[in-house]
């Protein structure tokens, strides 16, 4: 006689498990870590160039790990800047689970660290699945892509904490609403905090590393960071 | 196109929870899949016959249940399903709604033999 057995329990167990001992381990060594997500050539590696180029004027200590379906492109642009970035090569795979987050840290030089990067596969949608200890998804969204994309997505818009509405300067050239956008975003999540970037022209990334700015101050403070 | 991954962690807690209860065989798993989970159903079911394929799951069925996105109003706790995520409550008209569903991605039972 068949017997039913009711089961809770999330189908991502063991990668929620990894992550869960990744935020323990980071928070213990009070890292703030932010998992950027978007689809690709949203602008990600070249928002981080900019981020990182900022950072080496200050005493923060960064570093990224950059996840790619192939090639070691994205960690040699961002070695440049005098911090370490790895590459994590999926090899085929859309997203970025704990585990090789998990690996890939170990590669890390020792010493204190404020601030990790997660660079996560150019995807909006399986990514959004994968808890990678982190204490934020940033999702970026780029003008050219549309202002639609928030309810195509909602998984991802849904799951972020900060939207980055980016390649704002171009706003003059598109159809992109932006008014549209952040309400649409808004809608699957009433939470989001919305920043606007461009890494070419005005306002720059200013509004954003002031954003990360309070939450390293907040981590530092409360062991976590608090919304704004 | 992350289902592969996601079948192959359905089965292993499958496994786990069989090897729990005595070793049986699966016959069946549950899994609740949210709407914005992510998740394209067909590609699960296509990954998840791949996984199991000449293993001791082989033959086990997915019951896959499709959770439809859910809110309920802050202000007369009507529960509804929204149009394009849209908290405006049809019971009501407040503005103003948290998600209670739609979001999942869980097992929920297993058959064992």
């Amino acid at each position: 006689m068949p017997e039913r057995v009711e089961v809770r329990q999330s189908v991502l167990k063991e990668n929620d498990r990894i992550a869960g001992e990744l935020r323990q381990a980071l928070a213990g060594r009070q890292t703030l870590c932010l998992n950027l997500v978007s689809s690709p050539g949203a602008g990600k590696t070249s928002i981080l160039e900019g981020t990182l180029d900022a950072l080496r004027q200050t005493s923060v200590r960064a570093a990224v790990v950059t996840g790619d379906i192939q090639t070691e492109r994205d960690a040699d642009r961002l070695r440049r800047y005098g911090f370490p970035a790895l590459q994590i090569t999926t090899g085929g795979t859309c997203h970025l689970d704990a585990s090789m987050v998990e690996r890939s840290l170990k590669e890390l030089p020792p010493g204190g660290l404020d601030i990790l990067f997660i660079e996560n596969v150019g995807n909006l949608v399986c990514p959004a699945s994968y808890d990678l200890g982190e204490d934020a998804k940033v999702v970026v969204l780029s003008v050219p892509e549309g202002d639609d994309k928030p309810l195509k997505y909602p998984g991802i818009f849904r799951r972020a904490r900060l939207m980055l509405l980016h390649k704002i300067d171009l706003l003059p050239y598109t159809r992109f609403n932006r008014d549209a956008a952040i309400a649409d975003a808004r809608r699957v999540n009433p939470e989001i905090e919305v920043v606007e970037t461009s890494c070419l022209a005005e306002p720059g990334l200013g509004a954003w590393l002031r954003w990360i700015e309070k939450r390293l101050a907040d981590k530092r403070q409360t062991g976590r960071p608090a919304r704004a | 196109m992350h289902e592969l991954s996601i079948a192959q962690s359905i089965v292993d807690s499958a496994r786990e929870h069989a090897a729990l209860n005595g070793g049986r065989r699966v016959l069946r798993i549950g899994v609740r899949v949210g709407e914005i989970s992510g998740v394209a159903v067909e590609a699960l079911e296509f990954c998840f016959g791949m996984t199991v394929k000449d293993t001791d799951l082989d033959g086990a069925a997915l019951d896959l249940e499709r959770i439809p996105v859910r809110y309920r109003c802050a202000a007369c706790a009507h529960e509804f399903r929204p149009v394009e995520f849209l908290a405006d409550c049809p019971a009501c008209g407040f503005t103003g709604a948290s998600m209670i569903a739609g979001d999942e991605l869980g097992l929920s039972f297993l058959e064992l033999e």
